[in-house]
């Protein structure tokens, strides 16, 4: 998008005419952004919406940390799943490599019985049957294998909304830096010094999101016992 | 296909670069190696021997673009398949990419099909070349 001011655009602002247009048209315009620029701080701070403003920027750090926690956390829970679908691969090829083994040498018994005189004489009617059965059963699963195989698959690339959440979520990140930044100027040039609150201390505040830097928090269950034990407990 | 192509798989997100490492070895390709932007792509691709890029778009330090600009900028790389993978689905970007030389582009999400499919016509078109 482009912001930068036209001179159409300045002369609208000035309300001033083409013979107008150039240097003075331009002073002109950001004399009134100016004049409009003080009137809105003034408006801000009659109206104590600079303590609101106030909030919401003391908010923004913690709202990008969260979402980076949810950016980790999806992440990791990915991660998870693609070990697992490798270990479930890993399982699914031994039982066929397995399967195709035994299914050679039931085809070696289901010639055996299938011969003799009179043919079919080496095994009993219920015998052949089962051989039968066992041979069909090993034939259905190297499709089964397929199958499962191409389930694991699925599994798989459904784990690539971590890199497509991730991205929108990096965005947003991005985003609520920008409007932090301006925030704190706007606050800086509205709020008298002596105004200035300090913050209050926090409530609770559910899942530690971001430990670094902090020695006010625990970032495993072994702290937590170590803090205790420390404690005498 | 050439299933002995060494490929690099460049992509800023670890899950979505196993995510392909794994489809192309069901593909039938064994040889990937792995770049998490595109720097570190460009550096490894001109200290070793590679024979097909897949690259994300959006990447920190050097993204796709830069990337596939400084391949075909590049003498020694300028022929190598380069297949964006990318979740940009804008025009422009596609359009872009074209027009900087990508071999084919794919937008996130994607089907293994998908991949396999692209991969192959790159590669008759290169061996239609030869």
């Amino acid at each position: 998008m482009n912001l930068e001011p036209t001179n159409s655009t300045a002369a609208a602002i000035n309300g001033a005419g083409p013979a107008d247009e150039g240097g003075a048209a331009d002073d002109g315009m950001y004399h009134r952004l100016g004049h409009l620029t003080r009137m809105l701080h003034d408006a801000l701070r009659e109206l104590g919406y600079d303590q609101e403003l106030s909030d919401v920027r003391a908010n923004l750090p913690d709202a990008r940390d969260r979402l980076s926690y949810i950016a980790k956390m999806t992440g990791d829970a990915a991660e998870k799943v693609l070990n697992a679908v490798d270990r479930a691969r890993s399982v699914q090829e031994e039982t066929a490599d397995h399967a195709r083994r035994l299914r050679m040498r039931w085809d070696a018994v289901e010639a055996f019985t299938e011969g003799g005189t009179p043919p079919g004489s080496r095994t009993t009617p219920a015998g052949a049957e089962l051989v039968q059965e066992t041979c069909a059963f090993f034939a259905a699963l190297d499709k089964q294998a397929d199958a499962t195989n191409a389930i694991l698959t699925d599994i798989m690339l459904a784990q690539d909304f971590h890199d497509l959440t991730g991205q929108v979520i990096r965005k947003v990140v991005n985003l609520a830096q920008t409007l932090e930044e301006q925030l704190i100027r706007l606050l800086v040039e509205t709020t008298p010094p002596e105004l200035r609150k300090k913050p209050e201390a926090p409530g609770l505040q559910g899942p530690v999101v971001n430990a670094e830097g902090r020695d006010d928090v625990v970032t495993d269950q072994a702290g937590v016992d170590d803090l205790l034990a420390s404690l005498g407990f | 296909m050439n299933t002995d192509a060494r490929f690099l798989i460049v992509d800023d997100f670890s899950t979505m670069r196993r995510i392909l490492r794994n489809l192309l070895k069901e593909i039938g390709f064994n040889n990937a190696e792995e770049a998490e932007d595109g720097a570190v792509a460009l550096n490894m691709l001109r200290n070793g021997k590679y024979d097909f890029v897949v690259s994300d778009i959006n990447m920190p330090n050097m993204d796709g673009f830069a990337l596939l600009k400084n391949i075909r900028a590049d003498d020694g790389l300028k022929h190598l398949p380069v297949l964006m993978v990318t979740a940009e689905a804008k025009k422009e970007d596609i359009i872009n990419a074209a027009q900087n030389g990508a071999s084919g582009y794919i937008v996130k999400p994607f089907t293994k099909a998908t991949l396999e499919e692209k991969i192959e016509k790159i590669f008759q078109k290169l061996s239609g070349q030869a």
